[in-house]
């Protein structure tokens, strides 16, 4: 007898088909929900049932509490599971699907409140005995304040939002000349993401590793942990790459580490599966950050070295059952890493590259997981995450681990949109990743970008410079002698589409519309958050013009050049397209 | 043995000495001050221009020794070889074509007796041969001094453009003042490119139109290639510079067929033949009465999306252009939803005919795009002959025997829908989109017609006439009506709509369709 008959997954993509999977496997059925923009996803068809609930904007449908309610009652389901993001940390739906009679798989509503205001988590942390990282917990209310919390600290700092989560909102500020944009900054993003501008402030420590720290909690008071992550490759504080163990953590600090975990999840009478995320410092100082009170991307490694479902454990610990392992029955196997795969591209900046996935194949074979909401003509929206996939791979060490990592990628085709395969092939042969250092730096590195564009697969071999030929790219695949090749062929493109190409730049610069050299275009697609500039001003080179909001990302738009603003066409709030003229910077 | 430094006059090497000197002084017959002044005004020279249009290295001189005869004036004490025009052949993309470039560096490009007889052998040539002529213009029109002589020459060449006209492309490039009858070649031949800024067309210039008409106009106000370009629809191209307009011709020839014995050229696409779209699956709105833009339907569909795009800034209710579909060219033409909401109307008729018979003439499959709601009501528009000139359109349509595939995106009402390349004036494949409505008119304004009674006597006339509209819309406002007669062959996915349009194509290559001899046909001029 399943534990539930019906659980709707107030989610998409790879989470949503993720936990229909144990869902199934526990004879519980499956319910999607699923926006306008998602008809055609793939979380919508593997569910047994979905419910349209709404317009494509997270606000009207994913973010919706009323629409998910409605379709958990049209569907009677008996349970909601929250996967990450969206609702998955909110209080208040959990809160409201109880009062409807469904059972909320995640912590209680209040251990989510405790640990969801960063300020009032570490003044418990602090009051349970975790470590903290030096700052305040209070909300600092002016730059000024910050700038002597900077003083009395020691620089840098971090401003962040008391609400934010997941690098939303947060600020390092070197200099204190910075001090305002960024507080006005994390402010904006906290408003914008959580309807809290309220921020802290404290240390930021130099070259941290970020380690956390898997716990489960069931309502018979037992709370064990399963070891550390590590996730220490992040791109402005967005996780790229994850593994399990941590190259730094031996058996004794991981004993240190999973009590003071366990310790904090006692603190606010925690439930389900939970993460302590936390700060490794280069002397081994572990410091409390904050509580993901939800499943999180990167569980898939923990459940590679443990051989656990921590899917299935929340569902059974919302149905009331005691945890099916103890702490000592916990056995770390082996070695797990895990790569996103973003459509995101990389020599610009990690912009995302919305767009239709034209041919996908996913890889195989021994020891690879991969966890995915797409198939070959997905869209991938400008709405949402532009995660495609988890990649995830078990070995039985970290070099086997890294290596079959590299033959997956390797595997992995995807054509149609950008993505970050390039990337993780640059970044896991190089010599930082194999020794497992933090990599700082390198990440974001033009050294990087430029040995990832090596990697990618289809692009034509020579510039469209000027003159120069450019190349045509077909795969085929031969046999000789009985041993296959694959042979790429390479055909120079007919001499009239470099004349064809240049007539189409002539009249997308707009001709006499000045867009030009002297104009600031958009890089991406997205929404206009602020307007930093006036008609009229002077502006410097690298001057912030604007700010777009593209994938839920802040994306500074700069002056290329000093000039005057003019012809200024976008506003706070409106939607802009890629290439799309913001201004001119006209000279004197 | 004796030995000079001077050769003698006889020799070998003083006669080759004499040829190199004679080949100099040709190359180099503008004054140094007319020159200057072309390069001030951003022009290049007659000569540059060939061999940036052509390939390089592939340009043959001919009639580099010619001179003027006229005795009058005192014109005899200045006869510069080559006088005042470049001609010669050379080749675009390896394809042999005739050139002429006029150079205003000598008697400023005036025409002269010799000039237009240059001009004749270089256009005989091509038209022997079977290729393409483009001619670069830039003169201060007849040279007066000849008279008569003059105009004969003019005429000389109008008559040739018409016997050439088509049996071989020709290409007019407007690169500085063409004023005058000088005008009327242009005019004939099948493409006029201008140049913004340096470039002017027109009968009478703004002194002979004041003093006639009293209107102050500029230059650039009357005849230069934005109005002509956007105005009067003499001009089909228009590009920054000169070099951007030459570059542009040589694109055009990309598409063009050596003569209209030839087939267009084809070329291998690496853009493969069945691409779906399906972003085509969600670009018509849910409202019938919200735009799109046609533009993006065509670069959805063809050959990696490269579309040279002809009269782009004129009649803008009908996209006119040449691409490639699976590597053969075709002439693409589809009503634009974005600007009239894509209605016929006298400019958008002329434009498209033209553009018809031109592909029509070369060998080129036509595809057209309908989204149409009518023809332009109105006086301006009746008054303004839209009757005469609608047929050319529907002239046009009847009389091309080239493959000829439509494809219905959304409406096709009335008469218009019979002119767009519809089953019964021979198209040979008809598709329509599932968002096709193919009807007389709009559900409105069919309703008030054929129930006009019965709304008039109906209780509540407007719940009445959005029950009948709505009665109507499921009954008519499709395709299916006309697919069940067979009007329309295929209602497909507009994801599909390339990889079913190339396999028409493919399919319609060999067609034959012998037409009634005739001297010719008497379009509505």
């Amino acid at each position: 007898m399943a534990v539930f008959s019906k659980v709707l997954v107030a989610n998409r993509g790879e989470i949503a088909i993720r936990v229909f999977r144990t869902l199934r496997e526990l004879g519980i059925g499956t319910v999607a929900v699923y926006s306008d923009a998602d008809r055609n996803s793939a979380h919508v068809t593997f569910a047994d049932e979905a419910h349209l609930i709404g317009a494509g904007l997270p606000a009207e449908s994913y973010l919706n509490q009323e629409r998910v309610l409605d379709a958990a009652r049209r569907a009677g389901a008996q349970a909601v599971h929250p996967g990450y993001g969206f609702l998955a940390e909110n209080a208040d739906f959990a809160r409201a699907c109880g009062e409807q009679g469904l059972v909320w798989i995640g912590p209680p509503p209040e251990a989510i409140e405790a640990m969801g205001s960063k300020i009032e988590a570490r003044d418990r942390m602090r009051a349970a005995g975790v470590p903290i990282i030096p700052g305040v917990t209070r909300p600092v209310e002016s730059a000024e304040e910050v700038r002597g919390l900077g003083d009395e600290l020691g620089w840098p700092i971090a401003i962040k939002a008391s609400a934010g989560g997941g690098g939303k909102g947060l600020k390092v500020v070197r200099d204190p000349a910075d001090v305002e944009r960024a507080f006005e900054s994390a402010r904006r993003e906290g408003e914008a993401y959580f309807s809290d501008p309220a921020v802290y402030v404290e240390r930021y420590l130099e070259d941290p590793r970020h380690v956390e720290v898997q716990v489960l909690a069931d309502a018979h008071g037992n709370v064990i942990h399963l070891g550390e992550r590590d996730c220490t490759i992040q791109r402005r504080h967005q996780k790229l790459v994850e593994e399990t163990p941590s190259p730094a953590v031996d058996n004794a600090l991981r004993e240190q580490i999973g009590a003071i975990a366990v310790e904090a999840a006692r603190a606010v009478g925690y439930l389900s599966a939970g993460t302590i995320e936390g700060l490794l410092s280069r002397e081994g100082e572990y410091f409390f950050l904050e509580m993901n009170t939800r499943i999180q991307v990167e569980h898939t490694v923990t459940e590679m070295v443990t051989g656990l479902d921590l899917v299935r454990e929340q569902v059974l610990i919302a149905a009331g059952q005691p945890l099916s392992v103890r702490q000592e029955d916990v056995h770390l196997h082996g070695h797990s890493i895990e790569c996103r795969i973003n459509a995101e591209d990389v020599s610009s900046g990690f912009l995302p590259t919305p767009g239709t996935i034209t041919r996908y194949r996913e890889p195989s074979g021994p020891g690879v997981r991969v966890d995915s909401g797409v198939m070959a003509g997905s869209q991938i929206s400008p709405l949402y995450d532009p995660m495609i996939a988890k990649l995830v791979v078990h070995g039985v060490d970290r070099e086997h681990a890294r290596r079959r990592m590299l033959r997956a990628l390797d595997e992995f085709a995807i054509e149609g949109v950008k993505t970050l395969i390039g990337f993780h092939k640059a970044l896991l042969t190089h010599p930082c990743f194999v020794e497992g250092e933090t990599c700082h730096g390198l990440v974001e590195s033009e050294l990087l970008a430029a040995r990832a564009g090596e990697f990618e697969n289809g692009r034509p071999v020579g510039g469209p410079e000027v003159g120069a030929a450019v190349v045509r790219e077909a795969v085929r695949s031969v046999e000789v002698d009985g041993r296959r090749f694959e042979v790429r062929v390479l055909r120079p493109e007919p001499a009239f589409a470099e004349l064809g190409r240049r007539r189409r730049e002539r009249s997308r610069g707009g001709g006499k519309a000045g867009a030009g050299r002297d104009a600031v275009v958009s890089p991406m697609q997205g929404t206009v958050l602020a307007v930093e500039v006036a008609e009229g001003d002077d502006v410097e080179a690298g001057q912030v013009i604007c700010i777009v909001e593209a994938m839920k990302m802040e994306n500074e738009v700069h002056a290329h050049r000093s000039g005057t603003v003019a012809e200024l066409s976008v506003a706070a709030g409106q939607p802009v397209k890629t290439g799309q003229v913001i201004c001119v910077l006209t000279t004197q | 043995m004796a030995t000079t430094d001077e050769p003698r006059a006889d020799s070998t090497e003083s006669k080759l000495d004499q040829l190199r000197e004679l080949r100099d002084e040709a190359e180099h017959a503008g004054t140094e001050q007319a020159i200057e002044r072309q390069r001030q005004q951003g022009k290049l020279l007659a000569r540059e221009r060939l061999v940036e249009l052509l390939d390089p290295g592939s340009f043959v001189e001919l009639d580099r020794y010619v001179r003027h005869r006229e005795p009058n004036f005192g014109m005899l004490e200045r006869r510069p070889y080559g006088d005042a025009v470049v001609t010669g052949y050379g080749t675009i993309f390896g394809r042999k074509v005739f050139v002429f470039s006029q150079d205003f560096t000598v008697f400023g490009g005036s025409l002269s007796e010799v000039f237009a007889e240059k001009i004749c052998k270089v256009m005989d040539l091509a038209l022997k041969f079977g290729c393409p002529v483009i001619g670069i213009n830039d003169s201060g029109g007849a040279r007066i001094q000849e008279g008569v002589v003059s105009l004969a020459g003019y005429a000389e060449i109008f008559w040739r453009n018409v016997q050439s006209s088509g049996v071989i492309p020709q290409i007019s490039l407007v690169m500085g003042p063409c004023a005058g009858g000088a005008v009327y070649s242009p005019a004939i031949t099948d493409f006029v490119f201008m140049v913004e800024g340096t470039s002017y067309m027109f009968i009478t210039g703004p002194d002979v139109v004041k003093t006639v008409t009293g209107e102050e106009v500029t230059f650039e106000e009357l005849g230069g290639a934005s109005t002509h370009a956007a105005k009067s629809g003499v001009a089909h191209f228009i590009a920054p510079n000169e070099k951007a307009c030459l570059e542009d011709a040589r694109y055009l020839l990309s598409f063009l067929p050596q003569n209209n014995m030839d087939p267009p050229p084809y070329s291998e696409p690496s853009d493969p033949r069945d691409r779906e779209e399906p972003e085509l699956d969600t670009l018509i709105p849910d409202n019938a009465n919200k735009p799109y833009d046609m533009h993006e339907v065509i670069r959805r569909i063809v050959d990696d999306g490269d579309f040279l795009e002809v009269h782009e800034h004129w009649a803008e209710n009908i996209v006119c252009g040449l691409a490639r579909l699976g590597g053969h060219p075709v002439g693409v033409i589809g009503n634009q939803p974005r600007s009239l909401a894509g209605v016929l109307d006298i400019d958008s008729s002329v434009k498209a005919a033209r553009f018809i018979r031109f592909c029509d003439a070369f060998n080129i499959p036509l595809v057209t795009l309908v989204d149409v709601p009518g023809f332009l009501p109105g006086t301006q528009q009746e008054w303004g002959g839209i009757i005469r000139h609608g047929a050319k359109l529907l002239y046009a349509y009847a009389e091309a025997t080239v493959p000829k595939l439509t494809v219905i995106t959304r409406k096709a009402y009335g008469g218009a829908y019979d002119v767009m390349s519809s089953k019964h004036i021979r198209a040979d494949f008809n598709f329509a989109w599932p968002t096709a409505e193919v009807a007389v008119m709009g559900p409105d304004g069919a309703v008030n017609i054929i129930f006009r009674k019965e709304l008039e006597e109906a209780d509540d006339p407007e719940a009445r006439r959005a029950e009948l509209i709505e009665d109507y819309r499921q009954r008519f406002a499709n395709p299916y009506a006309a697919a069940e007669r067979g009007y329309v062959d295929e209602v497909i996915e507009p994801r599909r709509t390339r990889p079913v349009l190339i396999d028409a194509l493919e399919t319609s290559l060999t067609k034959q369709e012998p037409r009634p001899r005739r001297k010719h046909g008497n379009i509505p001029l």
